[in-house]
């Protein structure tokens, strides 16, 4: 078993004529948390997407737990490998908290009803709302989405997490139930890559912290090094825009 | 900017539908009462003619029915693969779905019904003695397609299927194009294909957003469907001609027909509404 869990070689993604990302190189190692911030537009959410394929490189490449993303049919089998929340939940409207967490163990993973129920029942109580086991998403708040969201994809038992902004779209009071439940998880050893600014979570959980402008990572560094003596005038720019 | 997003979010999750309003009874029902009453009074004040007329009109009733509902079947399965292939990337699989639908919803239905009924046939016809000049092996295949007589009920559902799938297949696409392109991404993250994704999370929601709009062609359809009177179908339209040209009763005659046709639109659009009602979810 390697120990790099995803390696990303001269990533290059293009929108258009636009150069979503320039050629980014980064390696993740098992366990690792890597926390990456940079202003809006810098790659950082296309750099997320392109790691499960939600969004594919027209250069470079990418390999995740061994297994390169290049053809089709490894495609589905990396996804259930790695989890991705997004900063909108796009839980399933249509379907109750608990069957949110069951759909894709029953259809993808081939789990009997009773299991997958269980299995979603646990990571409710983990993320601390087991009465909403049976809520629409409609009558939940936003943090309370976001929590079924991120046991919705904990329930493949994903060997990686990728967040994608994932207190942006939730109201001030609501954002600490989130990262409360993504601190745990740090805690218990799971490969994170969170695109978020929330310093403080940064710098609670993060290994590294890697700063991405206009397409390319700027900077890679830890939070104590990125907080007291930044590298990069982009870097100290905008630190000094998001630490009011 | 991201405030009012934010609060424009609010304001669309918050907006649970109340139980009450959802359970309240569809006073529209009594105009279907209402019209069946008339039919019911006029039969059995007058029952010569309307009585008659009413019996002649039994069978046709039931070829409109079945036609009507048969042909909505096949309808409802042309349009989902029609609308499919219109959201498809493949450009073969996009253009020929596009082109079916442009070129189908270009033609009158009444057209099409008496293209397929006399027109098509000799098509047949000429493929068949082709394919038996052709080649001693295809003889069999050629002498049936020109010994095949086309059935007026086969040849109307065939041509109501037709016209309305491509109808359909638009209802469908803009109903899959309605939900949030997040959907279906937080469905293949999860490790789905893009069919399951399609049949638990994307059909699911889209066949609640297009229900009012199919219910709708179901009504236009129930009343397209006295076109294939033109085409050999004993349907209501159609009986309703034969006894008007034995009785010369015109205004009894098309006064029933139309009134008949009333109560089955209207009933099937409260029978819609009331689905529409029970599939309804907090949105």
């Amino acid at each position: 078993m390697q120990n790099e869990i995803i390696i990303i070689q001269g990533a290059v993604k293009r929108f258009g004529r636009v150069e979503a990302l320039r050629g980014v190189d980064l390696t993740v190692r098992r366990g690792e948390v890597v926390v990456i911030i940079g202003p809006s537009g810098s790659g950082k959410s296309t750099l997320l997407r392109c790691i499960n394929h939600l969004e594919s490189l027209d250069e470079g490449c990418i390999i995740v737990d061994g297994i390169p993303l290049t053809q089709a049919e490894n495609i589905n089998r990396v996804r259930a490998e790695v989890g991705i929340v997004f900063q909108q939940f796009n839980l399933f409207p249509h379907l109750t908290a608990l069957e949110n967490i069951t759909l894709a163990q029953r259809v993808v993973r081939k789990r009997s009803r009773e299991e997958s129920e269980r299995i979603a029942m646990e990571l409710l109580k983990k993320v601390g709302i087991p009465e909403k086991a049976h809520a629409y998403p409609a009558q939940l708040s936003g943090g309370q989405q976001q929590r079924v969201a991120i046991a919705r994809a904990l329930a493949m038992q994903p060997k990686i997490m990728l967040f994608d902004e994932p207190t942006s779209a939730l109201d001030p009071e609501m954002i600490k139930e989130v990262l409360d439940v993504m601190l745990a998880l740090a805690k218990e050893g799971m490969t994170m890559v969170v695109v978020s600014h929330e310093m403080g979570f940064a710098r609670a959980a993060a290994d590294r912290i890697i700063f991405m402008d206009e397409g390319q990572i700027v900077e890679e560094t830890t939070p104590e090094l990125l907080f007291t003596a930044p590298k990069h005038e982009r870097t100290k720019l905008f630190l000094s825009k998001i630490l009011h | 900017m991201p405030d009012v997003e934010r609060l424009e979010r609010t304001i669309e999750t918050k907006a649970v539908v109340l139980p009450k309003e959802r359970e309240r009874f569809d006073t529209w029902w009594f105009l279907v009462l209402a019209v069946a009453g008339v039919v019911a009074l006029l039969v059995f004040v007058k029952p010569d003619p309307f009585l008659r007329i009413v019996l002649f009109l039994r069978d046709g009733i039931g070829v409109t029915v079945r036609i009507t509902v048969i042909s909505f079947a096949f309808i409802l399965v042309v349009g989902l693969i029609g609308g499919l292939g219109r959201l498809a990337k493949n450009w073969l699989i996009h253009g020929i779905a596009s082109l079916y639908v442009e070129i189908i919803r270009g033609i009158p239905l009444l057209v099409q019904l008496l293209f397929l009924y006399f027109a098509f046939p000799q098509v047949l016809d000429t493929v068949g003695a082709w394919l038996m000049k052709l080649s001693p092996s295809l003889h069999g295949a050629g002498k049936w397609l020109v010994d095949v007589k086309p059935d007026p009920f086969v040849m109307a559902v065939a041509g109501l299927t037709i016209c309305y799938g491509a109808y359909m297949s638009e209802i469908y696409r803009a109903g899959i194009q309605s939900i949030s392109k997040g959907q279906m991404e937080a469905a293949r993250s999860l490790g789905m294909s893009y069919f399951q994704a399609m049949r638990y999370v994307i059909l699911p929601q889209a066949v609640r957003v297009i229900l009012p709009p199919v219910g709708n062609e179901f009504v236009a359809l129930l009343k397209d469907s006295s076109l294939v009177s033109v085409v050999a179908v004993s349907d209501m339209t159609r009986r309703g001609r034969e006894f008007m040209s034995s009785s010369f009763m015109s205004l009894e005659t098309w006064t029933m027909v139309a009134l008949l046709y009333l109560v089955m639109t209207l009933f099937a659009s409260r029978v819609v509404a009331y689905i529409e009602r029970k599939t309804a979810f907090a949105k």
